[in-house]
């Protein structure tokens, strides 16, 4: 898909520019130079994301605000074309997935090993950051991670919305002891449930508005589904419902959703003495039994992103501990038409788990 | 039997009989078991919790459905020991862990007792407390007190087990700088425990100056007085990373409303603790998402666990002093129990065991005051209606008082002399100047 510019005889690198409410065009990506440390990667596999849809539909995300043309895309895998001066670990034709953010590395912060909360993190495709989706991009060689043969460029491209199941599961501290709940059957439910299944959890049980979902969920190997409604009434008689499903006391919920009603879920349904792990960043304020939790010392966890993730994702996903092959329902071209038809399905939700672009 | 003399005087309690009503009464003990101590009571101090009781017969899903002994904070001396009992004699001086958990559960079995489903709390229906001449109590519960440590230093044990447990559980060390929502009993004892631990830096909030200026004694870093109003939450978490100087790495929630803990998840710094401590009201509408998306933790906190030893161990060595928090001393009769209760339920400068704030401000219309949601304090507090007419420059002028009589659901009826006002302030005693809320912070006439 790469045009030949007449001029320089070297290919015009292109990408899907977000121009502004549900306007995406491909256009020229200019790249900045390569650093001593970086690598330039042809970008091979790259999936879509919740919140590059909330960009695409909105022009921003949170306190991120869309404020000039922006290139889309965090999750991606592709191949080594060219390596800067210092780098060592990697060389051309090497396959890699990208960790999208990169830190400053020298606030306290970072320094902790507590990167992902970096409040210098320039992360793709959050504003004012361009993004990946695009035939090649520039990228520090450390947030590149070398993928075995047996691991698909796709499945790279998966890496990174599983490490935000990853990172939940090691906050919460998922282990052979703790029977997991989890609301919310979507991208990041379904990863978080692949991902306690690795980490040992013995019972998990998942809640969603959609059967559909639910019955994926089932297939990925969750031991039991409940279908919720969204009225804010019913949490009572789900909470037994799902309590009775788990038929044991519920050491840690995860809230993949983030609504008052899914918080208040969680918080009521949860064992005394576990945890609430808050991963769906939906609403601001949230009006939650929060005391009724804190007198059973149930402790609510954040999380944001991940940090230091992608070598155990891409051990887990080579030994076949975890299989997100399944997540990927839609697939498309990097052409103008299939980024439109592409952004469209996932904002569709239902049955569009995760649309991947092959370029 | 048991080892140690019998004493053949009547053992006698204070019992809660009805709502506003204690009564020095007879209280039968059960026999002494062998693993069980009988103990002379000789400091027992009051909680909130038991003003609560005391006032609505109720708190939280416990319910006072029959007459019960209150307290619960308490330290006294060994009279009788159960005939397994090794460790203590009569005569030995002892704290009091009010507590007693199944020790079967899984919770129990894991050490986490203090979540026990059945557990018997001294003072928490339908368990009987210890405002008592004497208890019998398990021994393993009963911690001997060194000889430099007072009897009510022993009783301080319990509220300061509350903070300590709270340390522990948000980790406070030598990094943490500590930011502390409310200087009320246990905001204050959360002062001193933090120390302990380490806390390099801690900075106290309330409303109230006075208790700020008891902080500030207790050894707080700084002080912010900040509002009831939660607009004000931007501003007011400004000025108290200010005056940190450096990230609040732990906040305590010692009050336990959505401003205090809107204020804490948003002055807590990114991978920080929330340790919510004071239990408010059961529903928040608190900004947990944005906390959340930076990674700031919230921590549970229900009483203590496994915290006598240390906390003896810390009032011993004098790494920690409670005896300012001691400010009004009754002894056992009729009129001082009811006279202790009703100082602790006042506040303001009763620190150990003011419960409430004083003062609640609504406008009025007519002659019946809408009170909103049945709110319990008014309706059982013995308290009076000043009305008052705004001046201007935000003072008022005080136009007279109000009887509250009767009480409804929703409702109550003031009689008293015709007045022009357009705000009834209510409370239990005459409002004076720097005590009143925003906008009557001061008294014109």
């Amino acid at each position: 898909m790469a045009e030949v510019s007449e001029i320089t005889g070297g290919e015009t690198n292109l990408a899907a520019w977000l121009l502004g409410i549900q306007t995406i065009k491909i256009q020229p990506y200019h790249l900045p130079p390569l650093g001593p440390h970086d690598v330039k990667v042809r970008i091979k596999a790259l999936g879509i994301c919740g919140s590059d849809v909330h960009h695409f539909k909105t022009m921003r995300c949170a306190n991120f605000i869309v404020k000039k043309p922006m290139v889309l895309g965090h999750e991606c895998a592709g191949i080594i074309e060219e390596v800067g001066s210092q780098v060592k670990s990697l060389q051309v034709g090497d396959r890699v997935a990208l960790e999208p953010g990169v830190s400053c590395q020298r606030c306290s912060l970072c320094r902790d090993g507590r990167y992902n909360l970096c409040r210098e993190m320039k992360f793709s495709g959050s504003p004012p950051n361009n993004g990946s989706l695009a035939n090649k991009v520039v990228h520090p060689a450390n947030l590149c991670f070398k993928l075995p043969d047996n691991v698909s460029l796709e499945e790279g491209a998966m890496c990174e919305p599983l490490s935000v199941g990853i990172h939940a599961c090691r906050r919460a501290e998922i282990g052979p002891d703790t029977n997991v709940l989890i609301i919310g059957a979507g991208p990041i439910g379904l990863v978080t449930l692949l991902a306690a299944r690795a980490f040992g959890a013995p019972r998990i049980v998942i809640v969603d508005v959609d059967d559909c979902r639910l019955s994926m969920a089932k297939e990925l190997g969750a031991d039991e589904i409940v279908q919720v409604s969204t009225n804010i009434k019913d949490v009572g008689e789900e909470v037994v419902k799902i309590q009775n499903a788990m038929g044991s006391r519920i050491d840690v919920s995860f809230d993949c959703v983030g609504f008052n009603k899914t918080m208040s879920t969680a918080l009521s349904a949860t064992g005394v003495g576990g945890k609430v792990c808050l991963i769906g960043l939906a609403r601001t304020e949230l009006t939650v039994p929060l005391t009724s939790a804190a007198v059973r010392e149930i402790d609510v966890v954040g999380i944001f992103r991940y940090r230091n993730t992608w070598p155990l994702c891409i051990e887990l996903l080579s030994t076949g501990k975890i299989d997100v092959k399944p997540l990927i329902t839609h697939r498309f071209q990097f052409s103008q038409k299939d980024i439109e038809d592409a952004f469209q399905t996932s904002a569709g939700g239902g049955n569009a788990i995760k649309v991947m672009f092959n370029l | 039997m048991g080892k140690g003399g019998q004493s053949h005087e009547e053992n006698m309690a204070a019992w809660l009989v009805g709502i506003n009503t204690l009564k020095i009464q007879p209280f039968k003990l059960p026999p002494l078991g062998p693993h069980d101590v009988k103990v002379r009571m000789k400091a027992v101090g009051i909680c909130g919790s038991d003003v609560h009781f005391l006032k609505t017969l109720r708190l939280a899903d416990f319910v006072v459905k029959e007459p019960m002994v209150i307290g619960h904070e308490c330290a006294g001396i060994i009279e009788e020991v159960g005939s397994e009992v090794k460790n203590l004699v009569p005569g030995d001086r002892v704290a009091l862990e009010p507590g007693i958990s199944c020790w079967r559960c899984n919770l129990c079995k894991e050490g986490r007792y203090n979540l026990c489903d059945e557990m018997k709390f001294f003072a928490t229906p339908p368990v009987h407390g210890s405002l008592a001449r004497q208890v019998v109590h398990p021994a393993d519960l009963c911690f001997k007190l060194p000889d430099n440590l007072s009897l009510e230093e022993g009783a301080m044990c319990e509220p300061l087990s509350v903070a300590v447990h709270a340390c522990r559980r948000a980790d406070i060390g030598p990094e943490t700088n500590v930011l502390i929502m409310g200087a009320g009993p246990i905001g204050l004892v959360t002062i001193l425990a933090a120390r302990a631990f380490g806390a390099p830096r801690i900075v106290i909030v309330d409303v109230d100056e006075h208790r700020l200026s008891v902080a500030k004694d207790l050894g707080a870093d700084g002080v912010v007085k900040v509002s009831t109003n939660m607009q004000d939450i931007p501003e007011e978490v400004e000025k108290i990373c200010e005056l940190m100087g450096a990230a609040v790495h732990v906040s305590f929630d010692c009050a336990g409303f959505n401003k205090t803990m809107s204020t804490a998840l948003t002055a807590t710094r990114a991978g920080g603790r929330v340790c919510l401590v004071g239990l408010g009201h059961n529903e928040m509408t608190v900004p947990l998402t944005p906390a959340a998306a930076r990674e700031v933790d919230i921590i549970g906190i229900f009483r203590y666990k496994n915290t006598w030893p240390l906390c003896i161990e810390l009032l011993r060595s004098g790494k920690i002093d409670v005896k300012p928090l001691i400010t009004h001393r009754f002894g056992f009769s009729q009129e001082e129990v009811e006279e202790a209760f009703e100082t602790s339920a006042r506040g303001g400068n009763a620190i150990k065991l003011p419960f409430f704030p004083n003062y609640y401000c609504y406008d009025y219309v007519l002659k019946s005051v809408l009170v909103g949601e049945a709110d319990p304090r008014i309706q059982n507090h013995r308290c009076s209606a000043w009305g008052y007419q705004p001046v201007g420059g935000g003072g008022a002028r005080r136009m007279g008082r109000f009887a509250v009589q009767e009480r409804a659901s929703e409702t109550v009826a003031l009689t008293g002399p015709p007045m022009e006002t357009d705000s009834l302030v209510f409370g239990v005693e005459e409002p004076v100047p720097g005590q009143l809320p925003p906008p009557y912070e001061s008294i014109i006439a």
